[in-house]
C-alpha cells in the first residue's frame, strides 16, 4: 500500500517555530540590505574626508575647462558661513572678462545661461540657438531705441534675413565703385595672354587670402617689386566697431584686395610709346608724368637724331604726293611732344580702361576730361594732373559675421559666387546669398554646423580685460592634494 | 502581486501622468537654451517628483515590517509601489535630461535602472512562477521547512528499508530518532494499513533474508540515500523523474513480492524529494531578485538624498 498523506500528518511535519529561524535567503537579504547602503555611505564619507567634491559633479567638464576638473573651487566659490557653493559669474570673469554683447542689452543673464558646464567634453562656446533667440527672437533694447537689426531671428533657418549687401542690391542701392572690372569678360576664354593664346583665368589667379602668396601667373615682376606712392594695402582693413572673435585672425579668412602688380600687369601693359619697351609705373599721375619726362629725356639723349622728325608727306587734291617735310625739335620740345602724346594715350585709354580720371578746374563746376586741359607747350611747365580715385575696398561684406574662406577651400569659388561668371559691373554684389550657406549649414548630422556661433560673436573680445593668473601647476591638476 | 484588471485604475493614472510629464518635458526641452538640466526649475520639479515616487515605493518595506499600521491597505501600498516605482524611472530621466551626469548621478541612474528593471522582472515572475509551482510541485511545503522535511523524508526512507532489511548501519536508529522527535515528524506512520507496514512504526525485524535484501540495500545506500542527503547535486539519476522510474522498475524485478510495497514507498519519497528541489529552485527564482532589488533600492534612497542636498549646494 502506498504512502498516504493527510493534512494533519503533513502539518505535523512542520516545526511551528520555523519562522524564527532565518533561512539563507533571508540572511542574504538582510546582510545585503544593510551592507550595500553602508558601503554607499562609506563611499560618500570617504570622498568627504578626502575633501574631494568631484563625486558630486553633474558631469564631465568641457574641453576648455577639463583641466579644472579636480579643482571644484575654481568656479564653485563658497562664501564664509554659507552653504551654497554655486558657480558664480565672478569665477568666469576671473579668466574671461569679456564685455557684453551690446550696451543696450535687455537680458543680462549670467554666463551659465548660454555656457552650461558639466555636459561632457563639449565645446562650451557653442551656445544653442535658443540662447541667442532669447533676445533676437524678439529684439528689444533697454534704451527704447529701435534696433536696426532684424527683430525676429530664431536661427539660420528661422527668421535670419538675407545678407545686407544683397538686400541693398535688391533695393537697387549700390556702393560707389572706383575701378571698372568686368568679371564676365575675364571669366571667358581670352584670346591673347602674356604667355600665349587662349587664356582661361581662374578665380585664384586674382583672388587669394591675405596670408597666402599671390599667384604670379599674370604678374609683372617689375611692378611687384616697385614701390608706389599711394597706399598699397595688402590686407583688409580691420573692422572697427564690430564684435571681434576671441581668436586672432589667420589671414586666410578673407580674400586680400586684388593688386595690379600681381593680378593685372601680366596682360594689361602700361606701355606708352613704341620707342620704349617700358610701362609707366602703376602710380599717381604726377609720378607717371615724372617718369615719362625722365624716360623720354634719357631716350633723346641717347638718340639725338630723332630730334629731326620727318613729317609724313601728304597728298594734294589730285592725289599727287607732296614733297617730304621735316621738323627739327629742341630736346625739350621733343620731350614735351612725346610726353603729351603718351599722356593722351594713358589718360584717354590705358588708365581709363579701369580708372575714372577727371580734373576739376577752378571755376569749372563739372570735372573735365584730363586730355582737354593741357597743350603740348604747357605739358612741362604747367602740367595739370588728373585725379584717380583709389580703389575703394569696402572691407568685409558681412561685418557682423565671420567667414573663413580657408575652411571652404575645397569648394570651387563659382559654386557659391555664381554671379561672378556673368557680372559686368564692378558694383555688382557677388556675395553668395544665404541660400548658398544653407545648402550645407543646416541642422542634422549630415550637415555642417548651423548654430549662430558659427558665424557670429557674442562678446567683443577686442575689449577684453587682461587677466591676472590664478592657477598654479601642478597643484591644479591634483586638486591641491 | 499579479498585474491584472484590478489594477486598471493605477495603470490609467500612470499613463496619464507619464503623458503629462512627457508633454511638459518635450516643451521644456525644446525651449531650454542649453537643453534640459537637472538644476533648472523644470528639472528640479521632475527630480522632486521622481524622488518622491521612489520614497513612496520604498515605504512599502516599512509598511510590511509594521503590518499593524493602519495607513492604507497593504494591497494599495503594493500597487503604489509597483506603479510609482515604475514611473520614477522616466521622471528621473526627464530630471537629468537623459544625461547620466557625473560619478554620483551616474551611480544613481544605474541603481535606479537596475532597481526598476529587477522590480519589473520580479513582477513578471509573479505571473509565471506561482503557476509553475502549482503544476510542478504538488507536494509543496513551507520553504523555510524544506530542509527539515527533507531530513524527515530521509529518516522515513531509512526506516522503510530497515523494515524489510533490518538495520542498515546509517548512524542512529531511525526509530530512536522518531521517538526523540516525539512523533511530530514524518517518521510517524503515514499508513498503517500496508501489508508490511512499510512506513509503519519502526520494526526491528527484517522480513527478507540477507541475500534477498542485497539489491535493495545496495541501491538504497549507494544511490538513494546520497540523493536524499544532497538532492541538488547533479548527476544522480534519481534527480530525473523518468530515469528514477526506470531505476525503481529495475529494482522491483530483483526483489521478492514482500519488498515491492517498500520500493513503491521509496519511489514516492524520491518523487517528493525531487519536488522539494523544484520548489526550492522556483522559490529562489521567485524571491531571488529581491536580493538585488531591495539592497539597491535602499542604497538608491540614501545616495539620492545625498545627491539632492549636494546638488542644491552646487547649482
Amino acid at each position: 500500500m502506498a504512502r498516504t498523506r493527510t493534512t494533519k500528518k503533513l502539518a505535523q511535519r512542520i516545526d511551528l517555530n520555523y519562522f524564527k529561524r532565518p533561512t539563507s535567503l533571508k540572511r542574504a537579504k538582510f546582510w545585503l540590505s544593510a551592507g550595500l547602503p553602508a558601503i554607499a555611505l562609506v563611499w560618500i564619507a570617504w570622498h568627504g574626508f578626502a575633501r574631494d567634491s568631484r563625486v558630486y559633479s553633474s558631469g564631465r567638464m568641457s574641453e576648455a575647462h577639463a583641466v579644472l576638473e579636480a579643482q571644484c573651487t575654481a568656479c564653485h566659490l563658497q562664501t564664509a558661513g554659507a552653504f551654497s557653493a554655486k558657480a558664480s559669474d565672478a569665477a568666469c570673469s576671473a579668466c574671461h572678462d569679456g564685455p557684453l554683447h551690446h550696451a543696450a542689452l535687455t537680458n543680462t543673464a549670467g554666463c551659465a545661461t548660454c555656457h552650461t558646464e558639466h555636459r561632457g567634453r563639449v565645446d562650451i562656446v557653442a551656445a544653442k540657438n535658443e540662447s541667442c533667440a532669447q533676445c533676437h527672437g524678439d529684439l528689444k533694447t533697454s534704451n527704447g531705441v529701435r534696433s536696426r537689426y532684424a527683430a525676429h531671428i530664431e536661427s539660420l533657418q528661422n527668421g535670419h534675413p538675407e545678407f545686407a549687401p544683397l538686400r541693398r542690391e535688391a533695393n537697387r542701392v549700390r556702393l560707389p565703385t572706383t575701378v571698372r572690372l568686368n568679371h564676365a569678360i575675364h571669366m571667358k576664354p581670352i584670346r591673347r595672354g602674356p604667355n600665349g593664346p587662349n587664356v582661361q583665368l581662374e578665380c585664384g589667379n586674382c583672388h587669394r587670402p591675405s596670408a597666402a602668396s599671390p599667384d604670379l601667373t599674370y604678374s609683372d615682376g617689375r611692378y611687384v617689386t616697385a614701390t608706389v606712392s599711394y597706399g598699397n594695402r595688402s590686407a583688409l582693413l580691420p573692422n572697427t566697431g564690430i564684435l571681434q572673435p576671441a581668436k586672432p585672425a589667420t589671414g586666410r579668412e578673407l580674400m586680400a584686395p586684388v593688386k595690379f602688380a600681381t593680378a593685372c600687369a601680366g596682360c594689361h601693359l602700361l606701355t606708352f610709346d613704341r620707342r620704349l619697351d617700358l610701362g609707366v609705373p602703376h602710380d599717381e599721375p604726377k609720378v607717371v608724368h615724372a617718369f615719362l619726362i625722365a624716360a623720354f629725356s634719357e631716350y633723346i639723349r641717347a638718340h639725338p637724331a630723332e630730334l629731326r622728325e620727318a613729317v609724313e608727306p601728304g597728298r594734294d587734291l589730285t592725289g599727287r604726293p607732296m614733297a617730304a617735310n621735316t621738323r627739327v625739335y629742341t630736346p625739350n620740345q621733343w620731350v614735351a611732344s612725346r610726353v603729351y602724346d603718351a599722356e593722351q594715350l594713358l589718360w584717354r585709354k590705358t588708365c581709363a580702361q579701369c580708372h575714372e580720371l577727371s580734373i576739376r578746374l577752378a571755376g569749372a563746376a563739372p570735372p573735365v576730361a584730363p586730355w582737354l586741359t593741357v597743350s603740348p607747350e604747357q605739358i612741362l611747365t604747367a602740367p595739370i594732373f588728373p585725379e584717380i580715385q583709389l580703389a575703394a575696398d569696402p572691407g568685409p561684406r558681412m561685418p557682423h559675421a565671420k567667414f573663413d574662406h580657408d575652411a571652404h577651400r575645397g569648394f570651387a569659388c563659382e559654386g557659391c559666387h555664381l554671379k561672378a561668371l556673368s557680372s559686368t559691373e564692378t558694383s555688382d554684389v557677388l556675395l553668395p546669398g544665404i541660400a548658398a550657406c544653407k545648402t550645407c549649414h543646416a541642422p542634422g548630422p549630415e550637415h555642417a554646423e548651423s548654430r549662430c556661433f558659427e558665424c557670429h560673436t557674442y562678446h567683443d573680445w577686442s575689449k577684453r580685460k587682461e587677466v591676472k593668473p590664478t592657477f598654479m601647476l601642478p597643484a591644479l591638476r591634483t586638486g591641491g592634494r | 502581486m499579479r498585474i491584472d484588471r484590478t489594477q486598471r485604475g493605477w495603470a490609467i493614472a500612470s499613463l496619464i501622468m507619464i503623458a503629462v510629464f512627457t508633454a511638459v518635458y518635450v516643451a521644456y526641452a525644446a525651449r531650454a537654451p542649453q537643453g534640459p538640466r537637472g538644476g533648472s526649475a523644470f528639472g528640479l520639479t521632475f527630480g522632486v517628483i521622481g524622488f518622491g515616487f521612489m520614497i513612496v515605493a520604498a515605504l512599502l518595506g516599512a509598511r510590511k515590517r509594521v503590518p499593524t499600521w493602519r495607513i492604507g491597505r497593504a494591497q494599495a501600498w503594493m500597487r503604489g509601489h509597483l506603479w510609482l516605482g515604475l514611473l520614477s524611472l522616466p521622471v528621473i530621466l526627464f530630471h537629468g535630461g537623459f544625461h547620466f551626469g557625473g560619478t554620483l548621478t551616474s551611480v544613481l541612474m544605474w541603481l535606479l535602472i537596475i532597481t526598476v528593471v529587477s522590480g519589473l522582472f520580479g513582477a513578471e515572475l509573479q505571473h509565471y512562477v506561482p503557476r509553475v509551482m502549482t503544476s510542478d510541485v504538488k507536494l509543496e511545503t513551507i520553504y523555510d521547512e524544506i530542509g527539515n522535511v527533507r531530513k524527515l523524508l530521509r529518516e522515513e526512507a531509512d526506516r522503510a528499508v530497515e523494515t524489510v532489511c533490518g538495520p542498515i548501519g546509517v548512524g542512529k536508529s531511525a526509530s530512536e530518532e522518531v521517538l526523540r522527535a516525539g512523533g511530530l515528524s514524518a517518521a510517524r506512520p503515514m499508513s498503517l494499513t500496508g501489508s508490511l507496514g512499510a512506513v509503519a512504526a519502526a520494526a526491528e525485524t527484517a522480513v527478507l533474508t540477507e541475500e534477498e535484501c542485497a539489491p535493495l540495500r545496495q541501491f538504497y545506500l549507494s544511490e538513494m540515500r546520497p540523493f536524499l542527503e544532497q538532492p541538488r547535486v547533479r548527476g544522480s539519476r534519481l534527480g530525473d523523474a523518468d530515469k528514477a522510474h526506470g531505476a525503481f522498475s529495475g529494482l522491483r524485478t530483483l526483489l521478492p513480492p514482500p519488498a515491492q510495497a517498500t520500493v513503491e514507498d521509496l519511489e514516492d519519497i524520491c518523487d517528493e524529494a525531487r519536488q522539494l528541489v523544484r520548489q526550492e529552485r522556483l522559490h529562489h527564482l521567485l524571491h531571488g531578485w529581491l536580493l538585488v532589488h531591495i539592497p539597491l533600492s535602499l542604497a538608491l534612497i540614501i545616495l539620492g538624498a545625498v545627491h539632492a542636498v549636494m546638488a542644491l549646494r552646487y547649482s
